[in-house]
C-alpha cells in the first residue's frame, strides 16, 4: 500500500466541494496512514468527506456509527451466544454448534480490515461514545489487528484502510488518542465556497437565485441567539423549496421577502425570531 | 529540523508531543511535504489536536517563517486599556481629565491618536501594569462597574476592554474565535456544558442484559433465563439565576444569552430564573423580572441535588448586598440582607457555582465580588472557567 501512487490521491468527488487545506490534509494521512480526525460544526461536511474519498477513490466505504452506549468489541466483531444457546437446545438450523467461529460476526471495524481492498472506514461521531471506546481503539489502531478471544484467532488489517474519524465535540477525546490521529477542524464554509457547493448540488442554477439565496441566508445565520443555526443541509432544501416554487422571484430575496423560512429554521423559538426579524425588515 | 519551531510551539502553551514531532518527520523524509503552504497545513494537522490552539499555532507559524513579531502580552493590554481609556473620553472628557488630573482644555486639542499615544504613555508610567489600584482609576472604595443605572463616575475599564482585542498580526488568524482566549461562541458553551451529565438509571426494565442473561442461564443449567435492566437516563437537574438587569451587566448580555439558550436545549429539567445585581427574596420566572416571583420557601423545597447556577457579574454597591434594606426596588423589602439569602441558597444546594463574565484579574478589586466569592466558588464566564465550573459541579 504505497500510497505515493499518483492514481492514489483525494482530489474531490462529484457532489463534494473540497477546499485545497483539507486534501492536503487527507492526501498526507493517507500517505502516513494516520486517521484523519474532523471536527467542525453540523453541516460542514464531516461525515461527506469520507463519502467523497471514497467515491473518488473507487474504494469501498464502510461506516461505523458510533452510539452512547457502544462497546468497541461490537465495531469488531460480535459473538453471538444467544443464538448459539438456541441452537444448542432446539439443534434446529444447519449451524455446527460445536464450531464457535459460526457464531462470530464481523463489526464495521473486522469488516474494514478483513476486506480484499483498501476500504475507507468512517468512524462516524466517536465522542458519543464513552471514553474506554476510544482508549480501547487505540490498540486496534495502532497495531491494526485485533484478538478474537472466543476462538483465539488475530485478526490483523490486509490492507490498512483509510480511516475517517468524526467528533462534534461533544465530550473531549484523551490525549493519547489525539496523539494517534492527525487533527483538522473544518470552518464554516465562507460565501464563495458556499456558491460553489451549492452549483455542485444545483447544475443548472440561475445565478441571481444562487446568489441571493446566499446572501440572504448568510444574513439569517449572523442572527443572534438562534438555537440551532441553518446549515449548508438547510440551505440546499430551502434552495430546493424557492425552486420549485413557481410564483418566486429572486429579486424579491433582496428585498427581505424570505418565504419557506420553516426550511431553514426548525425550532419553533428559532421560526419565531426569525420572522420577526424579516417582518421587521420588510416594513422598513 | 524546525527544532526551534517545535520548541515555540511548546513554549507558548500549545500542547505538542515529540511523537508527533517525529511523525511530521516522518512526512517530511516521505517527501509529502514539498512546499511552505504544505507544511503549514501538514505540520497543523499533524501537531496540533485542537482547533482551540490553531489561532496560537497561526501567530506562531508566522512568528517564526515569516519573522511577523509575536504580540506581547503587556504591550497589548496596554492598548486595551488605552482604548477604553479614549471610549472613557469621548463619553465624559470632565472625568476622564480629573482622573488623569490633567486639564480638560488641554486634552480637548489633542487628536484621537494623540490622545491614545498620551494614554499609553501614562499607562506605562505606573508601576504596575493596569490596576484598578492606581489612583486615577477611581476605584475608591465603592464599586467601578457601577450599579443600578446611574454611576458614570466608575471607570469599566476591566469590562469594556476585555472582550475587545487590538491585537494586530499581519496574518489572517482565521481561528481566532476558537481560540481558549477567544468569544464565547455557542458551540464552545455547549462543549463545555455536555459535560455537565448525570446519568442513572431510571424507568421500566426493558433493556436486555446480554451478560447477566447468559450467566443466569448458566447457572440455571443451561434454563433460559432473560434479564431485564433500566435504561440510563440523565435526570440531573439545574438551576440558572441570571443577573439581566442594570447595565453593569450590559455587556455580556449576548454571552449570558448564549448560555441561557444553550441550556435550554441540553438539558430536561433546567429552570431560569432572573434577578438584578443579588438575590433577595425573590426570583423572578419571566426575564421582566416582574410577573412571575419565585419566592425563597419555594426554592428551599426542592431537590437539594440539584445543580445551582448563579450567573451575575457580582459587582454593586455594597450596601445592597448586607444592608437590610439594600434592595434597590422598593417593594423588595424582606428585611434580610441579600448576602443572607445567598447564604441560604449556596446551603440549599450544595452542588453551586458562580458564574462571573467579569475577568477573573479584575475581581480583586470589587469588593461585592469577593464577599460572593466566600460563598460560592467564582468561575470565569470563558471556555476554561465553565469547565472549570462544569468539573466542581460534578465533583461529588
Amino acid at each position: 500500500m504505497t500510497a505515493q501512487h499518483a492514481d492514489a490521491s483525494f482530489g474531490g468527488a462529484t457532489r463534494y466541494i473540497l477546499d485545497e487545506e483539507l486534501a492536503q490534509i487527507v492526501n498526507i494521512s493517507m500517505a502516513l496512514e494516520m486517521p484523519l480526525l474532523l471536527k467542525g460544526e453540523p453541516g460542514t461536511g464531516k461525515t461527506m468527506l469520507a463519502h467523497a474519498i471514497a467515491e473518488s477513490l473507487n474504494m469501498p466505504l464502510i461506516v461505523l456509527n458510533v452510539k452512547s452506549s457502544m462497546k468497541l468489541v461490537e465495531g469488531l466483531y460480535q459473538y453471538d451466544t444467544l443464538t448459539r444457546l438456541n441452537d444448542s437446545r432446539f439443534g434446529d438450523s444447519q449451524r455446527n454448534v460445536s464450531d464457535i467461529e459460526e457464531y462470530i460476526k464481523m463489526g464495521k471495524i473486522g469488516q474494514a480490515f478483513a476486506a480484499d481492498k483498501r476500504t475507507v472506514l468512517l468512524i462516524d461521531e466517536i465522542d458519543k461514545a464513552d471514553t474506554d471506546f476510544q482508549d480501547d481503539m487505540l490498540d486496534v489502531l495502532d497495531q491494526m489487528e485485533f484478538d478474537i478471544i472466543e476462538v483465539d484467532k488475530t485478526v490483523s488489517a490486509r490492507h490498512r484502510p483509510v480511516i475517517i474519524i468524526t467528533s462534534n465535540a461533544k465530550k473531549d477525546l484523551s490525549d493519547p488518542f489525539l496523539g494517534r490521529c492527525n487533527f483538522h477542524h473544518i470552518a464554516f464554509p465562507d460565501p464563495k465556497m458556499m456558491r460553489k457547493i451549492i452549483g455542485v448540488h444545483f447544475p443548472s442554477i440561475h445565478d441571481e437565485l444562487a446568489e441571493n439565496a446566499i446572501a440572504a441566508f448568510y444574513r439569517m445565520r449572523d442572527l443572534e441567539a438562534v438555537e440551532k443555526r441553518p446549515a449548508t443541509r438547510e440551505l440546499i432544501n430551502w434552495i430546493r423549496a424557492l425552486d420549485a416554487d413557481p410564483d418566486f422571484k429572486p429579486k424579491r430575496l433582496t428585498k427581505g421577502d424570505l418565504p419557506f423560512l420553516g426550511v431553514l429554521f426548525k425550532k419553533s423559538g428559532d421560526y419565531e425570531r426569525a420572522s420577526t426579524f424579516v417582518n421587521r425588515r420588510k416594513i422598513f | 529540523m524546525f527544532l526551534a519551531f517545535f520548541y515555540k510551539l511548546k513554549e507558548v502553551g500549545v500542547p505538542v508531543s515529540p511523537t508527533a514531532f517525529l511523525t511530521l518527520h516522518r512526512a517530511l523524509a516521505n517527501h509529502l511535504i514539498a512546499t511552505l503552504d504544505e507544511f503549514y497545513t501538514a505540520s497543523r494537522s499533524i501537531l496540533v489536536k485542537s482547533e482551540r490552539y490553531f489561532d496560537l499555532f497561526d501567530q506562531v507559524f508566522a512568528y517564526h517563517f515569516q519573522g511577523i513579531e509575536l504580540p506581547d502580552v503587556e504591550g497589548l493590554e496596554i492598548d486595551e486599556m488605552a482604548r477604553a481609556m479614549l471610549e472613557q473620553w469621548l463619553t465624559d472628557p470632565k472625568v476622564m481629565a480629573d482622573a488623569l488630573g490633567i486639564d480638560e482644555k488641554q486634552l480637548n486639542r489633542m487628536t484621537p491618536e494623540e490622545l491614545i499615544a498620551y494614554f499609553k504613555e501614562r499607562l506605562k508610567e505606573q508601576d504596575g501594569r493596569h490596576d484598578g489600584g492606581n489612583k486615577w482609576i477611581g476605584t475608591g472604595g465603592t464599586s467601578p462597574v457601577g450599579h443600578s443605572g446611574y454611576h458614570p463616575g466608575g471607570m469599566r475599564v476591566g469590562g469594556v476592554s476585555r472582550n475587545k482585542s487590538a491585537v494586530k498580526v499581519a496574518m489572517d488568524r482565521r481561528y481566532k474565535d476558537y481560540s481558549l482566549s477567544g468569544p464565547l461562541t455557542q458551540a464552545m458553551v455547549g462543549e463545555a456544558l455536555k459535560r455537565l451529565r448525570n446519568m442513572v438509571p431510571a424507568g421500566p426494565k426493558d433493556q436486555l442484559n446480554i451478560d447477566e442473561s447468559i450467566y443466569r442461564t448458566m447457572k440455571n443449567a443451561g434454563e433460559i433465563e432473560i434479564a431485564f435492566d433500566r435504561r440510563m437516563k440523565d435526570r440531573l437537574k439545574v438551576i440558572l439565576a441570571i443577573d439581566n438587569g442594570g447595565w453593569s451587566m450590559e455587556p455580556y448580555v449576548t454571552v449570558v444569552q448564549t448560555l441561557f439558550d444553550y441550556a435550554r436545549a441540553q438539558f430536561k429539567e433546567v429552570r431560569t430564573f432572573f434577578f438584578h445585581n443579588t438575590i433577595y427574596n425573590t426570583l423572578w420566572k419571566d426575564s421582566a423580572r416582574y410577573r412571575q416571583p419565585v419566592t425563597m420557601t419555594e426554592l428551599v423545597g426542592m431537590d437539594p441535588e440539584t445543580r445551582f447556577i448563579v450567573v451575575g457579574d457580582a459587582s454593586m454597591a455594597p450596601y445592597e448586598l448586607m444592608s437590610r434594606d439594600g434592595s434597590i426596588y422598593v417593594q423588595d423589602r424582606s428585611g434580610k440582607p441579600s448576602i443572607e439569602c445567598l447564604r441560604m441558597l449556596a446551603h440549599t444546594f450544595p452542588h453551586n457555582a458562580w458564574l462571573n463574565p467579569a475577568s477573573a484579574i479584575m475581581w480583586n478589586y470589587t469588593r461585592t465580588i469577593n464577599m460572593i466569592r466566600q460563598i460560592y466558588p467564582m468561575f470565569e464566564l470563558s471556555i476554561d472557567g465553565l469547565e472549570k465550573a462544569v468539573q466542581h459541579l460534578m465533583a461529588a
